[in-house]
């Protein structure tokens, strides 16, 4: 007997919820992990006086947002551009 | 009720043989669509992963951090700023503090150097966060480092090396330790030393601090502590904690440049099916829906037909989509972003990112992604079976 297409749509999405299903627990044990780090990120941040995440490391607008003039890309000199390739995807930082 | 769903049922099957008949088009469709939810939701779990993860880590941030602005630009702050913040009631401390950046110009790499005040909060922890046993704090010389500044350095098995201070005398300095590969995230381009160090590699008076630190006794009175240090020091800037952990919220908009080209990407390639399917049926699709209304199918059929057929497209695609994007972001390290996101950044971190994955956004997505897809399918279907079928056979 020939199968019906939709069993076969049916086992495909079946499929690829299994697979998110997977990547998800896995997802869930690595920020179990990261739970369990954080009361020795809490006391490096309050002992080092720590105020950014150190991702970018190129620009010092990128590598301390949170501490940085807004519009620090453009005030190096007069008529400064922007060439680091990390302000495009960091927008300046605007304080309430 | 088991006669519709074995309609439906039926329906879906004639859905799925006719896609497999097009199956040149409609899996160009599903690829491009997929990679364009790929691209979407891989940019949303990324900001959404360091955004948490910022605001967690930055909640032990200084509650004020205050710095001298001069022209427009951040100088070195007179310790005697913090003498005059003695008369505001409900500061507990004001801890000076020295940092700044060292730039290699052999290796090209920006190192942060940090100056570990002794009497800052926790102070006495930060042994727990090196690895081995390093005596805490820090003796007159010596160093702890991140990981990617150690491996920069290049130091293995020396454990001395030297910086240029400003006069371009050399300093030298002992490795005392590595800082923890789990606080990677923070302290990967680190160097961290002595306060009395920092002072002496940067150059900085004995007068001066870099910016200050304010701890206040009560958390609720942060804002009004910081407006009356304002006030008395009107040629300040006063950050506060909430403002510095809003920053990551802020700095990983949809309005920056690379976002905006993702979105960008995503409407064009979006509005190009859109047109597609907008601009009316191919002559065969037209012939297609006549037959079937000659046979007996009614126009509700026709446009259940072509909401299967739009939404198993479009569904298939937000699911592939979807699970790439967490592959990339979880287990991939973002690797398709790294290059924008870190830039020419020589020390980079290891990114290890756990996004969450909450039902509201995946939900956004789906609302922004299949739900239009699905209208501009359903509706030129609705307009070709609504002709009668004998007009459409006759073109």
């Amino acid at each position: 007997m020939m199968r019906r297409p939709a069993s076969v749509l049916l086992s495909i999405v079946a499929l690829l919820l299994a697979i998110d299903a997977g990547l998800l627990a896995a997802g869930q044990v690595r920020r179990n992990e990261m739970a369990r780090t954080l009361p020795l990120l809490h006391s490096m941040t309050a002992a080092l006086g720590l105020t950014d995440l150190c991702v970018a490391t190129e620009a010092r607008y990128t590598r301390h947002p949170a501490v940085s003039d807004p519009v620090v890309p453009f005030m190096d000199h007069p008529a400064a551009m922007e060439h680091f390739p990390t302000g495009s995807f960091w927008t300046p930082t605007i304080r309430p | 009720m088991n006669a519709a769903f074995e309609k439906h049922c039926n329906i879906l099957d004639y859905a799925l043989s006719a896609l497999w008949r097009r199956r040149l088009k409609n899996g160009g469709i599903l690829m491009v669509f997929a990679a364009v939810i790929f691209l979407v939701a891989s940019f949303q779990l990324v900001t959404s992963a360091l955004t948490e993860t910022a605001g967690k880590v930055l909640a032990a941030a200084p509650e004020i951090t205050v710095q001298r602005m001069s022209a427009g630009r951040q100088e070195a702050i007179p310790l005697a700023y913090g003498d005059r913040l003695h008369e505001i009631f409900g500061i507990r401390a004001t801890v000076p503090r020295i940092w700044g950046y060292y730039f290699d110009e052999v290796r090209g790499a920006n190192y942060t150097v940090l100056g570990v005040a002794p009497d800052m909060p926790q102070a006495d922890g930060l042994g727990k966060a090196v690895s081995g046993s390093v005596p805490w704090p820090l003796g007159q010389g010596r160093v702890v480092l991140g990981r990617a500044a150690a491996a920069t350095l290049e130091l293995q098995p020396r454990q001395l090396f030297s910086f240029f201070r400003p006069d371009l005398s050399l300093k030298p300095m002992t490795v005392a330790g590595v800082f923890r590969p789990e606080t990677e995230l923070l302290t990967a381009d680190l160097i961290a030393m002595p306060l009395a160090d920092a002072r002496d590699l940067f150059g900085i008076p004995a007068s001066q601090a870099t910016d200050l630190c304010v701890y206040v006794a009560n958390p609720a009175e942060i804002v009004t502590i910081a407006e009356k240090i304002s006030k008395i020091l009107p040629d300040t800037r006063v950050l506060t904690r909430p403002q510095i952990q809003k920053t990551y919220q802020v700095v990983f908009g949809w309005r920056s440049g690379f976002a905006s080209v993702c979105l960008l990407a995503a409407l064009a390639a979006f509005a190009i099916l859109a047109w597609d399917k907008a601009s009316g049926l191919s002559p065969e699709e037209r012939r297609e829906i006549a037959i079937l209304k000659i046979l007996g199918w009614e126009t509700s059929d026709i446009l259940a037909l072509r909401f299967w057929e739009g939404g198993l497209v479009a569904g298939l695609a937000f699911l592939l989509g979807i699970t790439l994007a967490y592959f990339h972001v979880v287990f991939g390290g973002a690797a398709l972003f790294k290059p924008v996101l870190v830039g020419w950044s020589v020390l980079q971190p290891t990114l290890s990112l756990a996004p969450p994955v909450t039902l509201k956004e995946v939900l956004l997505l789906l609302a922004f992604t299949v739900l239009p897809y699905l209208a501009v399918t359903v509706i030129p279907a609705w307009r070709a079976a609504s002709v009668p079928a004998e007009s459409a056979l006759s073109g």
